[in-house]
């Protein structure tokens, strides 16, 4: 589905990806872990086009995609679930949402299957981003990814900050809508990534140095405990 | 109550202000603060036209156009144009159209251009030539172009007199003008020229890398557009003297309104141009795109210098706001409809229709219509969306870039419309510009930088403020233990509005209406 092979990121002056590769099964939700600063949320925007690489090569269904606008990259069916989730304060919900519309509609089909997995959201609908809280925030973020047909979503940190309750709700719904999504998860949170990946990739300073089945990763501790800091 | 709780400075900042107001109006006798107050609102009106373009492009775009203010002033150069000289207007058109449709050609052009394989040395030479080439032809070919239009050496043919003998019924436009050479060369120069210049162009857009291609559908529609540009500029010169009659033969008020709708949508244009060309290669060094903004005004300024000369003249009222004779100053609006009275009556006092009810009036308009297209429009939700995070927008699959062009022409739309509306009350002058775009900044900076509704609220608060110093500087204001009223000078009017701001921003640092980041 998706394949990044050596990527090389600036941010300024700084050379923050010094060669990511990962490869992401199509139907799989593969988990991209490593330390603060290592580069994670880096990879999920250099794909997304918003920081676009200076070398490599990121392929998405057959497409060579690096370089690309972020909208025309967004536009081939990426959805992405950013860091603090974005969303627009000075848009309602249901504005929030309606901008993520591709073609006009988009947001009606998808009406139903968005508030079953987050029934929130319907109360919430006329107010506005600014009104809700970090979860309701995070729920409205990743249903926003989901008004169009993505066929992968980038999910970064989707449960920082938040409540134990919010988080098993989270797990759920990204676990239901994997059923017919591939998703690219960045998560700080080991044992949230541990239930909804199959596969992993870690990245330490910059660079790819470890990756495989998440089931094989649980029992290597000396792995876990040696780039993800966790025991 | 939580929000009067958030917004408690806020409300005790407009409470304070509107205390101000109160005592600044108690000792006036009635007419004289309400036309005091409509004058007011009316600057505030024709401030608000700049201030909003300004607010949603830094909102959006974080680009500071200084241009602006110099973009109000051409719109109201080619209002007054229009309205005066729509003569030279059509004549003009075809050349224009002409240049136009070979200059939208320009993407199609790179296409082909990149598709060529030249020797190293002409590849790099060839763009330079083309373009001396374009420019020298296309000079020389409008320079024998039949133009009828005004004479800046001979005052009796100057846009002064001419305003004057609008005014005055007594304009008689020159006869139309004839070509001198032969039509064919002359009009087959401005196509051969813009032409080159279109190549050079595309010669100069090959060498950027990231330049995307047009799609099929884009290259049909520029392809369409061009053609019927050109088909356009054809039909503008063969039916050019008909057409001129006609609109000579239009009354000043159709013309009027036919000035502004024009004026706006050409500023829209210029605005779009203007974005495309040079401000988008600058999104990555905003100081270059500053310094820009600022150079374009100052060439802005020679320009209207050059074309309409340095001396202030008149956009005369349009005759519905004109009438001086029988029933007029007006005492009712259907004495108004009926006599068309250039002033009406209200409370005893005399309230002129153009300058403090018809500005105002479209100034509202105005502020709907964008308030509308913010609120209930997908391009208002895309815009409200960006002024937060641009970034964000364009991973949803927005071609952000593209709303860029659209909000820029808006702006400019908006400036030039606000140009052409203030002709008549304030007359053209070459600092028009400066002046209406340093009380824009103030007004946005009162209102809080990004806010649209700070904008119109700033605009107005300065509009206010520097109309009722100006009333107290005739009036006087009686201050105790001083035998005489304090008279404020006039250079305390411009003062007061920059002591508002500082004043504002030291208890709302975020302005009126600002949000913190």
């Amino acid at each position: 589905m998706l394949e990044v092979r050596d990527i090389h990121t600036y941010i300024g002056q700084f050379h923050v990806l010094e060669g990511v590769s990962l490869s992401v099964p199509k139907g799989s939700i593969t988990a991209l872990l490593g330390r603060n600063g290592a580069g994670k949320t880096t990879t999920l925007k250099t794909i997304m086009g918003i920081t676009p690489p200076t070398q490599g090569e990121i392929v998405y269904d057959g497409q060579p995609i690096g370089g690309l606008p972020s909208f025309e990259i967004a536009q081939l069916g990426i959805g992405f679930v950013p860091e603090h989730r974005a969303i627009f304060r000075d848009l309602t919900v249901r504005e929030n949402l309606r901008l993520a519309e591709r073609n006009r509609g988009d947001f009606e089909r998808k009406e139903d299957l968005i508030f079953n997995l987050f029934p929130d959201l319907k109360r919430l609908i006329r107010l506005r981003g600014t009104n809700l809280s970090g979860g309701q925030q995070q729920m409205l973020s990743v249903a926003r990814a989901l008004v169009p047909d993505n066929r992968l979503l980038l999910i970064d940190e989707p449960t920082e900050g938040l409540a134990p309750v919010i988080i098993e709700q989270l797990i759920e719904a990204i676990r239901q809508l994997s059923a017919e999504t591939t998703v690219l998860l960045v998560e700080q949170n080991f044992l949230v990534a541990q239930t909804l990946a199959e596969y992993y990739v870690i990245v330490e300073e910059g660079q790819t140095v470890k990756h495989g089945m998440m089931a094989d990763l649980a029992e290597d501790e000396e792995t876990i405990h040696r780039y993800l800091g966790a025991a | 109550m939580e929000w009067l709780l958030e917004n408690r400075t806020r409300l005790l900042t407009l409470g304070i202000l509107i205390v101000l107001f109160l005592l600044a109006i108690s000792g006036m006798p009635a007419e004289e603060w309400v036309i005091t107050a409509l004058r007011g609102l009316a600057l505030g009106a024709l401030t608000f036209l700049v201030a909003a373009g300004l607010s949603i492009i830094f909102g959006l775009m974080d680009v500071l156009n200084l241009a602006h203010g110099e973009l109000f002033m051409l719109g109201a150069y080619m209002g007054w144009t229009i309205y005066v000289r729509p003569d030279t207007v059509i004549d003009g058109a075809t050349p224009f159209l002409l240049i136009a449709s070979l200059l939208v050609l320009v993407p199609l052009l790179t296409r082909w251009v990149r598709s060529l394989t030249l020797p190293d040395l002409v590849d790099k030479i060839w763009p330079w030539v083309g373009l001396a080439a374009g420019i020298g032809l296309l000079v020389f070919a409008l320079f024998q172009y039949p133009l009828s239009t005004w004479d800046l050496e001979n005052y009796a043919q100057s846009p002064i007199s001419n305003a004057i003998a609008f005014e005055t019924g007594t304009f008689q436009s020159p006869p139309p003008a004839e070509f001198e050479a032969s039509p064919v060369l002359v009009i087959g120069g401005v196509i051969v020229g813009s032409g080159l210049l279109a190549l050079a162009a595309a010669g100069f857009s090959a060498r950027q890398t990231t330049l995307r291609q047009p799609s099929p559908t884009q290259m049909r529609n520029i392809a369409i557009v061009s053609g019927g540009l050109f088909a356009l500029a054809f039909v503008v010169l063969a039916i050019n003297n008909p057409l001129t009659e006609f609109m000579l033969g239009l009354g000043s008020t159709p013309r009027f309104f036919i000035a502004m709708a024009l004026a706006s949508v050409t500023g829209a244009l210029l605005g779009w141009t203007i974005e495309v060309t040079m401000i988008r290669p600058l999104y990555d060094r905003p100081i270059y795109q500053i310094m820009l903004t600022l150079g374009l005004g100052f060439i802005i300024l020679e320009l209207v210098r050059a074309v309409w000369g340095r001396p202030e003249f008149q956009m005369p009222r349009p005759a519905v706001f004109a009438g001086t004779g029988e029933g007029c100053p007006a005492t009712s609006i259907g004495d108004l409809v009926q006599y068309q009275c250039a002033t009406i009556e209200v409370l005893g006092g005399r309230v002129r229709m153009y300058n403090e009810v018809f500005i105002i009036i479209v100034g509202l308009l105005v502020l709907g219509a964008v308030a509308l297209l913010l609120q209930r429009t997908r391009l208002g939700m895309i815009i409200r969306a960006g002024v937060q995070d641009s970034e964000m927008v364009e991973a949803l699959g927005i071609n952000v870039r593209q709303v860029f062009s659209q909000v820029f022409a808006l702006g400019v739309g908006l400036a030039a419309l606000g140009g052409v509306l203030a002709g008549p009350s304030l007359g053209l002058s070459n600092g028009m510009g400066a002046r209406v775009l340093l009380l824009a900044l103030i007004a946005l900076a009162v209102g809080g930088l990004t806010s649209f509704s700070g904008a119109a609220a700033g605009a107005v608060l300065i509009g206010l403020l520097q109309q009722f110093i100006i009333k107290y500087g005739q009036i006087g204001i009686n201050v105790p233990f001083m035998a005489e009223p304090f008279k404020p000078s006039p250079p305390l009017v411009p003062a007061s509005s920059v002591l508002l701001m500082v004043v504002i921003l030291l208890i709302l640092p975020q302005g009126l209406f600002g949000r913190k980041e």
